[in-house]
């Protein structure tokens, strides 16, 4: 009599133990690392998306500089070099777990930011271009778009520290070594040389 | 006795340092988002915030979108385009699910204002058109030095843009709603989160101790609503409050 009242408390303790250790070990991260590494993959496509658009600007802006300083060939022609090498690099969601694909995809933006930059500067000498409204309307476009690359990429670098944090240290380091052993850090943007500052665009 | 007493008082130890390690470093400083003009330069006078608190409110009835202004006494050694998403992600300005948000920021020091937008509005309150906005309605009175001006009119070229009715700010109008200087303290005292936190260690402490099916109850209860509880604030009928939105870096600048 009194071992089936002590058993029946047993299992009434074990069914309290369940729920409290599932929430006990969600309190300590099991589930980070994987929830961490869909969040960068997120913003990760976010970056490639606010690049994307700047790509399809570029075109629009060129021909329209184009038509006002026709002169402006080799600026022009630098623009167009550097959307067709940056377009052309196959970049996808395993770039950011490839050191090397991922500078080679840093470096081609980045050129083609310094080239997009040239040709700004170089709009300002052309007053004629400068009060055209659609050059107006493609510049504070291409202006709205840098400020969400740099959004984008802050938001990444962000969501990227935070998984790598997490692979590394207590106790996701733990459940990456037993649980999630084929993760790789991920890629963080590095901003070294001048070439990737954001074109300056006055008014 | 003194043995699982002892592993009982350290465990709950680690659950409770497990469930509250989270924590967020901030370095910029937001102000308190007490109405939905937050006029922290001092740039507009009572009438000015009423009468564009109650256009803005009239436009959140119509349309749902939630604009806000806000003048800045200083943009913390940042750029405007750096603290204005920011602002508004803190806010959370703009619906939940739609993000649709936009701040009008005007930094008087800087000499900077800025038309932020939210991820849902970027199609309707286009770069291109936020730039004309700051271009041709608002630089122009900024340069004569007339703030409010400038800020009425910018306020009321967005809200049309948007789709809401500007006329209260073109009229003369004089409206009952409330100064937009009240506090919207929506959310408990911070006093009263304290006893309660002190009050839950308590419990558990007594709990760890004591034991008890009560108390494992009350433990129980307790655990579930740290997890759930958090995020979950009360949303006041009178005061405003962001409603979820979030902001991408879309939108304007300009200077004078």
């Amino acid at each position: 009599m009194s071992g089936s009242v002590a058993s029946a408390f047993r299992k009434s303790r074990l069914l309290f133990l369940i729920p409290l250790l599932s929430l006990f070990l969600a309190g300590c991260g099991v589930n980070s690392i994987p929830t961490y590494e869909e969040q960068a993959k997120a913003k990760w496509s976010d970056v490639l998306n606010q690049y994307q658009r700047r790509n399809d600007l570029i075109p629009n802006l060129v021909e329209t500089v184009k038509g006002f300083a026709q002169q402006e060939r080799t600026v022009l022609q630098a623009v167009t070099e550097a959307r067709a090498q940056a377009t052309a690099i196959q970049v996808n969601a395993s770039t950011i777990t490839d050191p090397e694909a991922f500078k080679k995809f840093q470096a081609t933006q980045g050129q083609l930011s310094g080239a997009l930059g040239r040709l700004l500067a170089v709009s300002e000498n052309y007053p004629d271009l400068k009060s055209n409204q659609n050059f107006l309307s493609l510049q504070s476009q291409l202006e709205g778009t840098e400020n969400r690359i740099a959004v984008a990429r802050r938001d990444y670098i962000e969501a990227v520290r935070l998984y790598n944090t997490e692979l590394t240290t207590f106790p996701g380091r733990i459940w990456a070594s037993l649980l999630y052993s084929g993760k790789k850090p991920m890629e963080e943007f590095t901003v070294e040389d001048s070439a990737k500052r954001l074109p300056q665009v006055k008014f | 006795m003194t043995g699982p007493m002892a592993r009982q008082v350290i465990l709950t130890a680690l659950a409770w340092i497990c469930l509250t390690c989270a924590s967020a470093a901030q370095t910029l400083v937001y102000p308190a988002l007490t109405g939905r003009v937050v006029d922290g330069a001092g740039l507009l006078d009572a009438t000015d915030r009423a009468v564009l608190t109650g256009s803005l409110a009239n436009l959140e009835a119509k349309t749902t979108d939630q604009l806000v202004i806000v003048t800045l006494k200083s943009l913390q050694g940042t750029s405007i385009e750096d603290y204005g998403y920011q602002l508004g992600r803190f806010w959370k300005i703009g619906q939940k699910d739609k993000d649709s948000g936009a701040l009008l920021i005007v930094a008087p020091t800087e000499h900077k204002v800025r038309i932020e937008v939210g991820y849902g509005l970027e199609g309707t309150l286009t770069d291109a058109l936020t730039k004309i906005i700051i271009e041709q309605t608002i630089l122009p009175k900024f340069k004569e030095g007339d703030f409010p001006g400038g800020i009425k009119n910018g306020a009321a070229e967005i809200i049309k843009v948007l789709g809401g009715d500007a006329e209260p700010l073109n009229g003369q109008v004089a409206p009952n709603t409330a100064s937009g200087a009240k506090e919207s303290n929506t959310g408990l005292p911070e006093w009263l989160v304290i006893v309660l936190g002190l009050v839950g260690v308590g419990v558990l402490i007594f709990c760890a101790v004591h034991g008890g099916v009560l108390c494992h109850g009350l433990f129980q209860i307790l655990v579930l609503m740290l997890l759930f509880g958090r995020g979950g604030s009360s949303r006041g009928n009178s005061s405003f409050s962001g409603g979820g939105g979030s902001f991408g870096g879309g939108g304007s600048s300009g200077s004078w």
